[in-house]
């Protein structure tokens, strides 16, 4: 099995909304090589999270934007995005009421 | 727990799920109500309902807009509120994705932990530990015809579930645009029930499966008979859904969401038709339909209700229920935020709340 002491370390900033599903948290720190893998190092400490995040075909969710630092995701390589030691993920909901 | 020495037995419970969050009226003469809301705010709320085989639990379908939907329940009437062990959910790696929880239906009496869910994606969720954890009926989930399936304009919504009490290998289900189904053995398998009912917008008006079927309902006392509410037209099976038999008669529109009867007098049934287009009120005045001869015949019932040219009102699938009280108390939410009620069997209506988010479901209890 891989190791992932080396992994990229990041920092994941959660909204309000989502804060009771981690611990009461404002951030945590989770190592991977992308959000995907991020994602599900999350949720083997937060079982349940990530049906927050995303559907179960594993697809983002449609109303929620997870920006690296200040790119989103989604204009990036999505889930797939490689993640740097250090950067900060910041999980939002999309903006909604026109 | 607080709220459960608050409500005392004999209080009338109705739940209202709304387009944000879920309220609470209580009532001790159906006169002089008191609105509460919950804690669930934000959220749509597609179906609600107050389990009392086992004390008091309440279920919700909380529909978020963003972080997803779970069905969550509450021992404390609606204060707090729990995720099952287990939730709602199709398998990690799954094509299908949970989109909304439509229906929530607590057992029958004698399976005191089974309780029934329909979502879209048109699927039946069973748990048999008090909405502890759910799984997915398998039978339905891969029907050969599944691939055929269309969904209505409010998506694969499977929104009505029956399981019959009389026969506890017998339940229905009714999906939009599906139609009515039955199993005979426990879930293991599923037939359409549809013969007769109208699918007026494809061209076999009379297919298999195809219909958009709205609301169906089953007659207290004889198990055989159902009634359904469908995109078009009104219908009655006196045999298990074999086939059906229109009782629109002179109903103004065969189209609508709600029906719901009397269990004391269950040939009086109620509806709301709506003029299809507009989706609200044939003509200015807001009106419930009732028979009291099993669909021979229907009256509109409109004293209390509002007139006028700008009264334009509609109702939603779920927004219609009866209490279990004699004479019945009749309960009727509009997409505009009013909540109406009837103590005497729809003869007089009154404005119990208003100011709601947009009505999406009532149902009613009387505390035990």
């Amino acid at each position: 099995m891989e190791s992932t002491d080396t992994f990229p370390v990041v920092t994941v900033n959660f909204p309000d909304a989502l804060r009771t599903k981690v611990g009461n948290h404002r951030t945590v720190t989770a190592s991977g090589r992308t959000v995907r893998e991020i994602i599900d190092a999350l949720e083997q400490v937060y079982p349940g999270l990530r049906f927050h995040l995303c559907y179960e075909t594993g697809d983002l969710r449609a109303f929620v934007n997870v920006f690296l630092d200040k790119e989103n995701i989604r204009y990036l390589r999505g889930l797939d995005t490689l993640v740097t030691d250090g950067t900060t993920l910041r999980i939002m909901q999309s903006v909604a009421g026109g | 727990m607080a709220h459960q020495q608050t409500y005392r037995p004999g209080t009338i419970l109705v739940l209202v799920g709304t387009k944000r969050g879920l309220f609470l009226l209580t009532s001790r003469d159906r006169e002089n109500w008191n609105v509460e809301a919950t804690s669930l705010r934000a959220s749509r709320v597609f179906s609600a309902v107050l389990d009392q085989r086992k004390g008091y639990r309440l279920f919700a379908a909380d529909n978020g807009d963003f972080f997803g939907t779970f069905l969550r329940y509450s021992d404390d009437f609606g204060e707090t509120w729990q995720e099952p062990e287990q939730g709602i959910q199709f398998p990690q790696g799954s094509d299908q994705k949970l989109t909304n929880i439509w229906v929530i239906e607590p057992g029958r009496q004698s399976e005191p932990g089974v309780v029934y869910a329909g979502v879209d994606p048109a699927s039946l969720w069973v748990s048999t530990d008090d909405g502890n954890t759910w799984v997915i009926n398998e039978a339905l989930n891969s029907h050969p015809t599944r691939p055929r399936w269309e969904p209505g304009a409010g998506g694969l919504c499977l929104h009505s579930i029956i399981a019959d009490p009389s026969n506890a290998s017998r339940m229905w289900i009714g999906i939009s645009a599906v139609g009515c189904m039955r199993t005979d053995d426990g879930g293991k398998s599923w037939v359409f029930a549809n013969k007769n009912t109208r699918a007026s917008f494809l061209p076999d008006i009379y297919p298999e499966f195809g219909q958009c079927i709205h609301h169906v309902i089953q007659h207290p006392t004889q198990p055989d008979t159902l009634y359904q509410q469908n995109h078009c037209g009104i219908y009655k099976s006196l045999n298990a859904g074999e086939d059906w038999i229109d009782i629109q008669q002179d109903l103004p529109s065969e189209f609508g969401f709600p029906i719901a009867l009397d269990v004391h007098h269950p040939d009086t049934v109620f509806t709301v038709v709506e003029d299809p287009a507009a989706r609200n009120n044939v003509g200015s005045q807001f009106t419930v339909y009732r028979t009291r001869d099993a669909g021979a015949s229907w009256e509109p019932l409109t004293e209390g209700l509002p007139v006028g040219d700008g009264v334009r009102l509609g109702v939603l699938r779920q927004a219609m229920c009866t209490d279990t009280l004699d004479p019945c108390g009749i309960y009727v939410g509009t997409n505009t935020g009013q909540l109406f009620a009837s103590h005497d069997q729809g003869g007089s209506w009154h404005l119990i709340a208003d100011f709601l988010p947009s009505i999406y479901s009532v149902t009613a209890a009387v505390l035990v």
